[in-house]
């Protein structure tokens, strides 16, 4: 059987059930794909990033010397300012790989290319995260008294750095775990295809 | 053309259903960019191909290719009986066992679109479309070799 002997009863058929053809119906459903779900995601890390701060700013608002004292909490507040700008970031990534009418090589190609771009860059920024406040522990106890950091410190200094040395390993692992769950599978298709269109 | 796009990259009522919804939303969105460089139905495939193929659909769903096994032949059907419409049908789950770029070339094939209009709306070259299509078609042979 050859596919051009097909090619009459190919522009003939039509024996599935029909589908709902109400456009203005099917226009008011919202995207459900796994780029609207990431869209989704980013949105919500916006504004939980923007909530958390304000809540403690609104908890210690009596106190406002306090307050611009507080080392850590202005370090907090500056780490989910950087979550914001990384979530931001990525949002318009994904904004860009929902145009959907570039040639199918092309589309691809950007597919990959972006969510590699995104992997790498939350690799960087959550490294970059754990040795700012690696460090701000490690510094903020000479300017500042916190009980849980002076506990902290009255550790040998050895211990400390091999804990944090655990940290940066427990937390590549992760990332790299995490990563493969949630786009592993959707990029090693999307190479593949990329690879066959060579 | 959307219902043919369905057809070959989703397998079950509520599966076309839900990639036909996907698609028209993607061409909802995609419209007011379009700027009448190409065709409208090569803007057209493109938005659905692109739909299909990059699995912006429910993670479930995502298109995903099979290792090519030959299609089982009915117990108890000889082969001078099968009919038109078995055949055709014994070619769409050979044509669901190719890849989803395959999947593409073959549908736009069956379409009529000429390998100009293919290389437009795919990016590939003219070339290699022959080629790809030559193999696709000596694979589809061997998938349903019983028939």
């Amino acid at each position: 059987m050859e596919l051009d002997d097909l090619k009459q009863t190919w522009n003939q058929n039509q024996s599935t059930k029909p589908l709902n053809t109400d456009i203005m119906e099917l226009i008011q459903h919202k995207s459900y794909g796994p780029l609207a779900a990431l869209k989704k995601a980013f949105r919500k890390q916006i504004v939980l990033m923007a909530i958390i701060p304000a809540y403690f700013i609104m908890l210690n608002v009596d106190d406002l010397h306090a307050l611009s004292n507080n080392v850590i909490l202005w370090s907090y507040i500056a780490f989910c300012l950087g979550v914001i700008i990384f979530s931001y970031y990525n949002y318009r990534l994904v904004n860009k790989m929902e145009g959907m009418d570039n040639m199918v090589k092309v589309n691809l190609e950007q597919q990959v290319n972006l969510l590699e771009r995104s992997m790498k860059w939350k690799k960087t920024g959550l490294m970059a995260a754990l040795l700012f406040f690696i460090l701000l522990i490690e510094i903020v106890p000479y300017f500042q008294h916190y009980r849980m950091l002076d506990k902290w410190h009255s550790v040998p200094a050895a211990i400390r750095y091999v804990v944090y040395a655990a940290l940066f390993v427990l937390q590549y692992f992760a990332n790299t775990w995490v990563n493969e769950r949630r786009y592993g599978r959707h990029l090693k298709y999307l190479k593949e295809l990329v690879k066959e269109m060579q | 053309m959307l219902y043919k796009v369905c057809r070959v990259y989703a397998y079950s009522d509520a599966d076309r259903q839900d990639l036909f919804q996907e698609i028209v939303i993607q061409l909802w969105k995609a419209y007011p960019k379009f700027k009448g460089d190409s065709k409208i139905s090569t803007w057209l495939y493109r938005v659905a191909l692109n739909t299909a193929i990059s699995g912006l659909r429910k993670k479930k769903n995502l298109v995903t290719s099979f290792e090519p096994t030959s299609i089982p032949e009915p117990a108890g059907v000889c082969h001078q009986e099968h009919s038109e419409e078995e055949r055709f049908q014994q070619m769409y789950q050979a044509i669901e066992q190719l890849n989803a770029v395959e999947k593409a070339i073959v549908m736009l094939y069956m379409e009529d679109r000429t390998y100009l209009e293919m290389e437009e709306i795919l990016g590939l070259s003219q070339g290699n479309l022959r080629v790809k299509m030559n193999r696709i078609k000596e694979k589809l042979r061997q998938l349903t070799k019983n028939y």
